[in-house]
């Protein structure tokens, strides 16, 4: 028995240093917290160690890693959905409705002056300060915008496989880019000084 | 305002389209058009690239493969399964 565990142990040793960054970004980008990502990553090595003898290498020890991950992440979101308050952030309803009230009737802007943010040197990147800024701009938009946005950036995958993952038409897809990148326009004019 | 002309949020939508998929000739012309009659939806289009640029600086700094970080949580996880 000591022979086998300690062979499982090292398995899954091996395992942690190859694959444990890439399940905590997946999980970080799932959950968008680092405690949480970290604490789904750790329930799955444990889980993973336990049911060892299951996997037997019959697929990649990265795939199945990463299916004890997605089956861990679907039932975060099931246990938080329950217990979580309303968060701050708009409904997609009312971002559509914000970003249209951008412009008037003749459907041009209501508020032709231009705001030097983004028109004049890109400096403002390298401000912390700013990136704070942009920290509570990105949270102020409705969710599933936020993940429209953050897996173009965060992923190489194309407009499709997005659209895909998120079930939406790609044509939805630039909409809602659009309509997020109008709030963050307004949110970044409004907050920074 | 001429109908064969865009609206400002027509042409916004058409800025931000371009950066995602191809426009039709008809909606690039549409574009060009509207851009050099009106400096707003210029600004405009610098704008969301600069958005562009501060979403992706946002997100890197979300996900740096910190390399000290990376060995905390290995080191945190490994530690946590020689207690099981």
């Amino acid at each position: 028995m000591k022979t086998i565990d300690m062979e499982s142990k090292l398995i899954i040793e091996n395992w942690v240093n190859d694959y444990s960054d890439a399940l905590f970004s997946w999980a970080f980008y799932k959950t968008s917290s680092k405690e949480t990502a970290e604490d789904l990553v750790q329930d799955t090595f444990l889980a993973a160690y336990n049911k060892l003898d299951s996997f037997k290498g019959n697929s990649q020890p990265k795939t199945w890693l990463f299916s004890i991950l997605n089956n861990k992440v679907v039932d975060y979101y099931r246990l938080s959905s329950k217990t979580t308050k309303k968060t701050v952030s708009l409904t997609e309803d009312q971002g559509v409705e914000l970003s249209n009230g951008f412009f008037n009737d003749s459907e041009n802007w209501k508020d032709a002056s231009i705001n030097p943010i983004g028109t004049q040197d890109q400096e403002l990147l390298d401000n912390p300060e700013f990136n704070k800024v942009m920290q509570h701009c990105m949270d102020d938009l409705p969710i599933h915008w936020k993940q429209a946005i953050t897996s173009k950036y965060l992923t190489d995958k194309k407009a499709d496989e997005i659209c895909q993952d998120l079930n939406i038409t790609v044509s939805n897809y630039w909409q809602i880019i659009h309509r997020a990148k109008l709030l963050l326009k307004k949110c970044l004019e409004t907050k920074w000084i | 305002m001429y109908k064969m002309v865009n609206s400002c949020k027509k042409t916004t939508e058409l800025i931000d389209k371009q950066t995602l998929t191809s426009l039709s000739i008809k909606e690039r012309l549409q574009l060009y058009i509207h851009k050099s009659m009106c400096k707003t939806c210029t600004a405009y289009e610098q704008q969301s690239k600069f958005i562009d640029n501060a979403v992706w600086r946002w997100i890197s700094n979300k996900t740096k493969p910190n390399i000290e970080e990376s060995n905390n949580r290995k080191k945190k996880i490994l530690q946590e399964l020689d207690k099981s």
